[in-house]
């Protein structure tokens, strides 16, 4: 009944003044900020262009030291570069492609495309997408600049103990806290792309609507939760090791370096996938545009890359064939590796059955798309091959290997990407690139790129090692490596042009026409160039290429004929909706331009960067100003109570402009959060038990345990403080607030003393975390968990302001929600900490 | 147009199988991949590099007899929808109804069955060749 009113009294979108006043008020709600302002920004598409340009900044950083790798390489016994900076570029050159690179351009193209291809204006947390930037940036300038003074890291992109743990000089603890800053950003990204795609796509999306691209996201967001963390619980202990000499990965004093090798790859491997997949989500949206039909296969799409994610998980150890290990390991994870190949050829499948059935269009983003293509083959097939233990056994460090990741590298990520960029730039820009220009560089590209690493493979069987300065001339791989070489700057010069092409003054480009390639997919209604806006209104969605099935859609799109086509109140709003089927649940007011996250951002920076100069006061200053800053940021701009409780969203229907709990982004947030959290977690219990299993006994019996009275005090009195923070948030909703503030101060009290109960264990016992890897564990894992209760404190505490302040109510409830959902990990966390480290020692 | 119509079920929006019940197999496959690899490499750690692999391949072969099982559960549940498009009578799903997208994941769901089915199998294998840890 109320819808059929909103629809009657709607505004009149047959009435052009009408329009034109929509669009007036969506233009200055959504107005990029002017002059040096302009860095405030947090809209999609500005954070998503500096994103893909300083990724490839980067990348092109890190390309000139390849180049100077290969000119080293070029001829035997050359003195271009010394042994030491040579150790320090190809790490470098491998750090920096894969982590400046590789990885966070998945997370710039997808800031940048994901809302236009959802038909929205932004996605749910612009603010976090901006931290996340200038996380990457900060981070990425300190690791790279480190060369310049002579102090990069050098032990390679894996950062193997124990050369890098005794090594001396700074450059290994760039990398460890450079990187992980980076990998902050990694899963601020995920948690943004994943709610993005689950609860902002348009209504009328159901989940099998969804562009391939969205799933592919989705995929890599959820992969990213569990492959990173892993490596950032690594990271602590390493740090841990060289900062404060606790002997994770010294074997002299219970330590094992493999804990790491199988903690960097637990991460690494599936690492591999990240990059791959979104890449290959490009090309799922590109070969169906040029073939004029819609991809032979979506389920088969969804279905392996879903496929793809969960085995690679099963594959890390083929790292570590070489290391040792039973050979029934070996055996488990060669099948696995094997078995990966099964949805990675599906998916390659369903990509030539698309161009198989349809009229292929030539073009450049085409040609980019079939020389990826046929790279991505040779390199797996490669692969296949190296899965087999016995082979890599062989091919083990040689510059087979280096061949085969260079050309899943430029195959599966590279190539499409650059397809990418050609296929959506006259979206980012209103321009087209140039064709001729595109034909030069994918030539000088593809022919470069082979010349350069198709006789790595025979250098490589020749016996080569990888990571070797220089070699002597009488071995048989002089003209292999000159012909290498060649190669290289070719290739280097073939992407120049590109670079040249995407940057290049536009004032005799062509300018784009609207959807320029005849796409039928939902991003390219947009007008051409984009105003700030974005959509001119978000599109109910009936198919998957709207644009090609329903011949009335641009002109109902151009008309503001579906949902928000105005900003009434002049705010920044999107619509929520629910998982499934993309019912609308809310309309979203999403946060406008400010300076906290770079204020931010630049605070975390001083923790991460002081730290590795060691200089723990200043550490801790910025510890605490981050601190200051982030609750200054959620204080300011989160929770705001609307002013009315809903409002028409257009085509009849009506959203309430205030939701908590599951149904909200923001508790999806804390939620994803989360579980990336108690996979790092998980991380380090496996670092307990990975001691057990390789220790004839362990606890050892001559050093002293926390004992079971401390752990389980501090068990009990942490999990009293989250059953008390989950009773308040039923009290709050019943709106019982004497209770509700009485419950959580007493929480607060309950886990503070559990921290103390906690702590006390291993100091009661006087546990000395330098003397062995026992009490060493056993302390970061207290560390750990202390630390997460500390946090849950100070979100008691914002809850208990925030109710005092009039800001958190029984009907404006979410900052309750989400802390009492931040408990219930909190409390498995007490649980399993103070049950391994307190029980487990009396059972074993 | 209008056959389809009538083939047209009604479904409750958000009702039907979820994304969650889709990740069930792959799930069973990645415990399936744990136990077993846990369990070898506690036991060649433990008992040494020449023990008999006797305990794990019985280990290796509960598990995987286990996980099948599970699987065959799942496939048998989700056979039951085994819908073609309620649109187009074909496997590409591009109807626009929550049973079309319940129809769609179902799908996804079962052959991700299929695909996790093998790689269990493949990961089941090298306990059946080996003998000792080495
Ligand atoms: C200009 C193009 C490139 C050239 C000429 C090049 C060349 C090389 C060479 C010669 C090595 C072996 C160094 C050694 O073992 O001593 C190497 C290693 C490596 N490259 Fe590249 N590369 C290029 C692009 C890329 C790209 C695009 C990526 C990834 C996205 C990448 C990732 C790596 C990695 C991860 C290593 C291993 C580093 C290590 O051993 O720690 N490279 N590269
Ligand atoms: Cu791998």
């Amino acid at each position: 009944m109320k819808n059929e009113m909103a629809h009657r009294h709607g505004p009149d979108q047959d009435d052009p003044w009408i329009r034109a006043a929509q669009e007036a008020r969506l233009s200055k709600a959504w107005e990029t900020p002017g002059g040096w302002r302009y860095w405030s920004s947090v809209n999609n598409s500005e954070v998503g262009i500096w994103y893909i340009v300083t990724a490839f900044g980067f990348m092109l950083f890190a390309g000139v030291l390849g180049l100077l790798i290969r000119t080293q390489l070029a001829v035997p016994d050359n003195e271009f570069l010394s042994a030491e900076t040579y150790n320090q570029v190809f790490t470098l050159h491998g750090t920096a492609m894969m982590f400046l690179f590789a990885v966070p351009i998945f997370e710039a193209v997808a800031i940048l495309i994901l809302p236009a291809l959802l038909g929205t204006r932004d996605l749910p947390f612009p603010r976090l997408s901006a931290f996340g930037y200038w996380c990457f940036l900060i981070g990425g300038v300190f690791v790279c600049g480190s060369i310049f003074f002579n102090a990069a890291p050098s032990g390679g992109w894996f950062m193997y103990p124990p050369l890098t743990t005794k090594q001396g000089g700074i450059g290994a603890d760039i990398w460890l806290l450079g990187l992980s800053f980076i990998e902050v950003a990694s899963i601020a990204a995920a948690v943004e792309l994943i709610v993005g795609v689950l609860k902002c796509r348009p209504p009328g999306m159901h989940i099998n609507l969804t562009p391939l691209y969205g799933w592919y996201v989705l995929i890599v967001g959820g992969m990213i939760l569990f492959a990173f963390p892993p490596l950032i619980a690594g990271d602590f202990l390493f740090e841990m090791e060289r900062a404060f000499d606790w002997p994770f990965f010294d074997p002299e004093r219970g330590g094992d370096p493999l804990l790491w090798q199988h903690l960097f790859w637990i991460f690494g491997h599936p690492e591999v996938y990240i990059i791959f997949l979104p890449s290959i989500a490009l090309l799922a949206m590109i070969v169906p545009t040029f073939a004029g039909r819609p991809i032979a296969g979506y389920s088969w799409i969804v279905l392996s890359a879903l496929g793809t994610g969960f085995l690679s998980f099963g594959l890390w150890v083929h790292h570590m064939f070489a290391t040792g290990l039973p050979s029934i390991s070996l055996g488990f994870f060669s099948a696995a590796s094997e078995a990966v190949a099964i949805p990675t050829g599906i998916q390659i499948f369903v990509f030539i059955a698309t161009l198989m059935l349809g009229k292929v269009v030539r073009s450049v983003p085409m040609l980019f798309a079939l020389g990826a293509l046929a790279i991505f083959v040779a390199g797996g097939l490669t692969g296949v091959m190296v899965a087999v233990a016995p082979f890599d056994f062989q091919a083990h460090d040689s510059y087979f290997i280096v061949a085969h990741l260079h050309y899943t590298l430029f195959g599966g990520m590279l190539f499409p990407l650059v397809a990418g960029i050609y296929y959506y730039y006259p979206l980012m820009t209103g321009y087209m690139m140039s064709r001729r220009l595109g034909v030069w560089a994918f030539w000088l590209m593809f022919a470069g790129f082979n010349i350069c690493f198709l006789p790595m493979h025979l250098t490589g069987m020749l016996g080569m090692p990888r990571r070797v300065f220089t070699y002597p001339g009488d071995l048989g791989w002089n003209t292999l490596n000159l012909v290498s070489t060649i190669g290289a700057f070719v290739f280097a010069a073939g992407f120049l042009v590109f670079v040249f092409d995407a940057l290049r003054p536009k004032s005799h480009a062509e300018k784009a026409s609207r959807n320029p390639w005849k796409a039928g997919t939902v991003e390219w209604a947009l007008e051409l160039p984009p105003g700030a806006w974005g959509a001119r209104t978000i599109p109910h969605i009936e198919s998957r290429y709207p644009a090609w099935d329903d011949h009335s859609f641009m002109r109902r799109y151009d008309e503001g004929r579906f949902y928000l086509p105005d900003a009434e109140e002049g705010r920044r709003e999107a619509l929520v909706t629910s998982v499934l089927d993309a019912q609308p649940v809310q309309c979203m007011r999403v946060a406008g331009p400010t300076w906290i996250t770079l204020a931010t951002a630049l605070c975390l920076a001083g923790v991460f960067i002081f730290a590795t100069y060691h200089w723990w006061t200043a550490t801790f200053i910025s510890g605490l100003l981050t601190l200051c800053s982030i609750v200054y940021w959620l204080w300011t701009g989160t929770g705001e109570h609307p002013e009315k409780d809903e409002k028409a969203i257009g085509m009849g229907m009506t959203a309430p402009l205030y939701i908590s709990g599951p149904r909200a982004t923001g508790w999806w947030a804390m939620f994803i959060t989360m579980t990336g959290d108690l996979t790092a977690f998980l991380g380090l219990i496996f670092g307990y038990f990975f001691f057990w299993t390789v220790h004839d006994q362990f606890p050892p019996p001559d050093i002293d345990g926390p004992g079971w009275t401390w752990p389980l005090a501090a068990g009990l009195l942490l999990c009293g403080s989250w059953v008390l923070t989950y009773g308040a948030r039923l009290w709050n909703a019943r709106g019982d607030m004497l209770l509700f503030r009485m419950a959580l101060l007493a929480a607060v009290l309950l886990a503070l003393a559990g921290i103390g109960a906690l702590v006390m264990g291993p100091l009661a016992h006087r546990m000395d975390p330098t003397a062995h890897a026992y009490p060493a564990i056993v302390w970061a894992l207290v560390l750990w968990t202390g630390a997460h209760a500390a946090a849950g404190v100070i979100m008691q505490l914002y809850c208990l302001a925030a109710s005092f302040a009039g800001r958190l109510t029984p009907k404006y409830d979410t900052d309750i929600w989400n802390v009492a959902l931040y408990w219930h990990f909190m409390a498995f966390t007490a649980f399993a900490t103070t049950l391994v480290i307190g029980g487990f020692p009396l059972v074993s | 147009m209008t056959d389809h119509l009538q083939k047209e079920v009604k479904r409750e929006t958000g009702e039907g199988t979820d994304l969650w019940r889709v990740i069930l197999a792959p799930t069973i496959w990645a415990v399936h991949f744990l136990v077993c690899y846990v369990a070898a490499a506690i036991y060649c750690e433990k008992a040494g590099r020449m023990a008999d692999l006797l305990p794990v391949r019985l280990i290796v072969g509960t598990a995987t007899f286990i996980a099948l099982a599970g699987l065959a559960a799942v496939f048998i549940s989700l056979w039951k929808v085994r819908g073609l498009s309620s649109v187009n009578d074909d496997y590409n799903y591009a109807g626009n109804t929550p049973e079309e997208r319940h129809r769609f994941l179902s799908h996804v769901a079962l052959m991700l069955c299929v695909l996790s089915g093998v790689a269990i199998l493949y990961a089941a294998f090298p306990a059946l060749v080996l003998e000792v840890c080495r």
